[in-house]
């Protein structure tokens, strides 16, 4: 019996149950607008997952990548939902490099 | 350098697995009134791409097997009790004809027909009365 699948789904499980802290965490001191950086992130491990020859490693990496993709995209989302009261809201976010270009960008909400 | 696929395995079916659990469960909530059918459905699910994890000697589907039968699960838990949750709190949109969804409308204040979500962030929190203008404005 081939135990992999299992474990591999339990961390994946842990992965994106941390996306869902990150996510909030990251939408009220940043902001939205960091989506583009944490979609190229999310790439970035996917990719570099390829190249790790260890199994646990590079699964690891892959589901990181995909979480970080998925919690990119819920950023605006997130957004709303503080400006909404339903999470604390902080009305003085960093914004990232290029502000004014990503502003312009529709940002991704699946 | 040998290229290792398990890391694309799992990342195709954690971002698939969030997706179709995160758009399937809003979908089924809304339209279902008994729900312990499509919550038994995603366990059977679960158990079945569980089972396949379980049988696979390749890793890469082993991982992409389990990581899909892990998010049916939690699937099955959203379905059941989380989004009814959500619906009650107002945080999800209400469906008035389902009998289900009407039931908590009537019982429930907060809870409504609108959709929050919809709507771009401004950089600033809402009023509570710009809140209940939204709900009104829909209702």
């Amino acid at each position: 019996m081939n135990t992999f699948g299992l474990w591999m789904g339990l961390a994946a499980l842990f992965i994106i149950g941390m996306g869902f802290v990150w996510v909030i965490r990251g939408e009220r001191y940043l902001g939205f607008l960091w989506w583009p950086y944490i979609i190229a992130l999310g790439a970035a491990c996917i990719v570099g997952a390829l190249f790790v020859a260890n199994d646990w490693a590079s699964g690891l990496l892959g589901a990181a990548g995909a979480s970080l993709i998925w919690g990119a995209t819920e950023l605006k989302e997130q957004a709303v939902r503080g400006e909404l009261g339903w999470y604390p809201f902080n009305g003085k976010k960093i914004p990232p490099p290029f502000v004014d270009v990503i502003r312009k960008w529709k940002a991704p909400s699946l | 350098m040998e290229i290792n696929f398990v890391g694309l395995a799992c990342a195709l079916a954690t971002f698939f697995g969030i997706w179709w659990g995160h758009v399937s469960v809003r979908k089924i909530e809304r339209e279902v009134v008994n729900l312990w059918i499509p919550t038994v459905g995603a366990l059977l699910l679960g158990g079945a791409f569980l089972t396949a994890s379980f049988l696979t000697s390749n890793l890469a589907l082993s991982a992409a097997s389990g990581i899909l039968a892990v998010t049916l699960f939690w699937d099955a838990l959203e379905i059941a009790v989380r989004q009814p949750r959500r619906i009650i709190r107002g945080e999800a949109p209400a469906n008035p004809n389902n009998p289900r969804h009407a039931r908590i409308l009537a019982q429930y204040p907060a809870a409504t027909t609108v959709d929050l979500h919809e709507h771009e962030p401004i950089g600033r929190q809402y009023t509570p009365q710009e809140i209940a203008a939204m709900k009104e404005r829909a209702a």
